[in-house]
């Protein structure tokens, strides 16, 4: 964030707590020193209120960083991201573009609880003007958030508080990702799987790390990376050459993102399939506090490994 | 010369071509008077286009007639250089005042590629970014964050600009109208607030809607000026509206104006007004800003009745032509429904 404001003087940060406490998780500390309260504001606590602000400055040259403390809280804005954020290019005949990145923590993070743990991808990837992106490594935040803020288009950047600890190689410089575009995290000819973002973070990689070491499958991983647009055709050629697929997130099943990931490839791939496409995600319940509760409505390991070897038939 | 130049807005003089093409130049209020005639004309053919058989405007289209002066009197202090304007739905009277034709904004509502929107946005959605008319919004309320954003890009670009926010009797009690008048307070933003009052939101009456019957106070409690005016007098707005965006350029901060009006149709085409008196209507007929105003001019001698009925005249035909004009224009490719989503292209596209 602070390359891209020091790049463009019509980039600026606006969120609850992101100037003087340095950000609710530390994320801008030090940037209200270094760009002065022009730049760097607090807000009240009126997400529809400044998330419409912003969208409104967007309209009008400037190319806002929206933080959310966590999408959860956006559920009382949705009218001024689906409405106007997505919507107002279109309405217009191509008049305004709308550059804004909304970013803050997605999806579950720790007994929070049910009003505090939404996955909130389903819920703007299927919304047409919207760029929906999840890193999931340091060095993807990095890149894939400068390509955000660079994006004309409005972004749904989402992170979460639980990868914020996590340390990694991150490239030095002007570093950017393209959007749009998966990447083949493992090349592997046995099985594809399919994740992003904390998912992947948590319980894909040490899944993906035992099949390969413990179950000789050869896993091939694909990291999304953005999920609206989506790069189907990286999983179309990927699965065309396994023949096995399975997607995990957070979501809830029925209407979830995954269920969403396998409208777009279920045809393309049927005659390329030995296996039905396996789908884990969530247990279909308001998040429960109690830890034990949590932790068994959401994939694990042993649920991922179970499923690779089921479309695997070993 | 601009429409909205003609009209005193982007700093003008105060004189402007004779629309009669007489000798010696006439003065603003004449400009004014027209745009008046203009968005009425337009507003009440809309009517006809949309209620006659082959009906050629369709969905939901809401009218403004009766309201106009409180556009007029907005595009007659605005700067295009750097003001904005935001609206909800009832937007075409705000659209024509700012300089938008009348075949651009009627091609729209018919749904025509040559609309201001491409035929994409429709009578809801009538947007001018050049004018500085940024939309024609259609959730109630969902526009006034919005014009918290444009007033914001303007005090961060330090441009001395100004963004009217126009919003309903009835948006008054949406949960964003408290956000947005505490953010722009909070802000200190060149925001003006203007609140259409004319007395019902769709069927249902100020009084059985908001606990605070004067919505002027609705506009207290965020640290700025919150008055009434009187919405059937173009002077007594403009007036009201010049202080209110003095003080905005010069970074005071925010206005809260309630424009008293009222609207001779209903909320919208469909609606069958079973919530009026025949007393009420009559009573609001007296109070027509066009009749105060063309009053007002032939007691200045600005104008003779029989000037004003051959303008009525010309501003009748402009209209006539300008649905001719968009009744020939041709409805979008179907191809279009694709395009102008996205501002970029990405690799894959499924």
């Amino acid at each position: 964030m602070i390359q891209e404001m020091d790049r463009d003087p019509n980039v600026f940060l606006m969120g609850e707590e992101v100037a003087e406490y340095q950000g609710a998780y530390k994320i801008s500390e030090g940037m209200l020193d270094r760009f002065g309260p022009r730049r760097v504001l607090d807000t009240p606590i009126s997400e529809a209120g400044f998330a419409g602000l912003g969208i409104g400055a967007a309209c009008c040259g400037l190319r806002p960083i929206i933080e959310f403390m966590s999408w959860s809280f956006t559920l009382v804005c949705l009218d001024q991201i689906v409405n106007n954020a997505a919507n107002i290019r279109y309405m217009s005949g191509g008049q305004f573009k709308v550059p804004i990145v909304f970013r803050g923590g997605n999806g579950i993070a720790h007994q929070l609880g049910a009003t505090h743990s939404h996955r909130v991808e389903s819920i703007y990837s299927r919304i047409p003007g919207l760029i929906v992106v999840a890193p999931s490594t340091p060095a993807q935040a990095k890149g894939l958030l400068k390509s955000s803020i660079r994006c004309d288009d409005p972004v749904i950047f989402l992170e979460s508080e639980k990868m914020l600890s996590e340390v990694g190689e991150v490239p030095a410089g002007d570093y950017t990702l393209p959007l749009g575009v998966a990447c083949i995290e493992r090349p592997g000819a046995d099985a594809t799987v399919i994740s992003y973002g904390r998912p992947l973070q948590r319980v894909v990689r040490p899944a993906v790390d035992m099949l390969v070491k413990e179950h000789n499958i050869d896993v091939e991983l694909i990291d999304l990376r953005t999920l609206r647009p989506l790069d189907t055709q990286t999983i179309i050629d990927s699965v065309t050459r396994t023949h096995r697929c399975v997607i995990v997130d957070e979501d809830y099943g029925y209407c979830g993102m995954g269920a969403g990931i396998l409208q777009k490839i279920h045809k393309p791939l049927f005659d390329y399939l030995d296996a039905p496409i396996e789908y884990v995600h969530c247990d279909e319940i308001p998040v429960p506090f109690n830890h034990y509760l949590e932790e068994a409505m959401m994939p694990s390991v042993d649920g991922i490994i179970a499923a690779v070897r089921e479309v695997c038939y070993r | 010369m601009s429409v909205v130049d003609q009209l005193g807005g982007n700093n003008a003089t105060r004189t402007s071509p004779s629309p009669a093409g007489d000798a010696g130049p006439a003065p603003v209020e004449i400009a004014r008077l027209r745009m008046m005639m203009l968005i009425r004309r337009f507003e009440e053919r809309t009517f006809q286009e949309y209620t006659r058989p082959g009906q050629k405007i369709g969905g939901f289209c809401h009218l403004y007639s009766g309201q106009e002066a409180i556009a007029v009197a907005a595009a007659a202090l605005f700067d295009k250089s750097r003001d904005y304007l935001v609206n909800g739905y009832r937007c075409h009277g705000h659209s024509l005042a700012l300089g938008m034709s009348p075949r651009t904004a009627m091609a729209e509502l018919f749904g025509k590629v040559t609309g201001c929107s491409r035929g994409k946005g429709g009578s809801m959605h009538l947007f001018q970014k050049e004018a500085g008319n940024n939309g024609g919004h259609g959730i109630v309320g969902g526009q006034i964050p919005l014009g918290v954003g444009m007033a914001f890009a303007q005090w961060y670009k330090r441009t001395g600009g100004v963004t009217f926010t126009f919003l309903g009797d009835g948006a008054v009690n949406q949960g964003t109208h408290n956000e947005s008048l505490n953010l722009a307070g909070l802000y200190r933003l060149p925001v003006i607030f203007v609140v259409e009052n004319n007395g019902v939101a769709m069927g249902t009456q100020v009084d059985r809607s908001s606990a605070e019957k004067d919505l002027a106070e609705r506009g207290c409690g965020y640290h700025m000026p919150h008055h009434n005016v009187d919405g059937n007098d173009l002077d007594a707005i403009i007036a009201e509206f010049a202080k209110a965006v003095e003080r905005a350029r010069l970074g005071q901060g925010p206005s809260y104006l309630v424009a008293n009006t009222y609207r001779f149709r209903g909320h919208s085409m469909s609606d069958a007004m079973k919530y009026r008196t025949r007393e009420e209507m009559e009573r609001a007929r007296l109070r027509d800003p066009i009749a105060v105003y063309e009053v007002r001019l032939c007691e200045r001698g600005v104008l003779t009745e029989k000037q004003i009925d051959d303008l009525q005249k010309e501003v009748n035909e402009q209209i006539n032509q300008a649905v001719v004009g968009a009744d020939a224009d041709p409805h979008p490719d179907l191809d279009e429904r694709f395009n102008d989503i996205l501002a970029e292209s990405y690799p894959y596209h499924a």
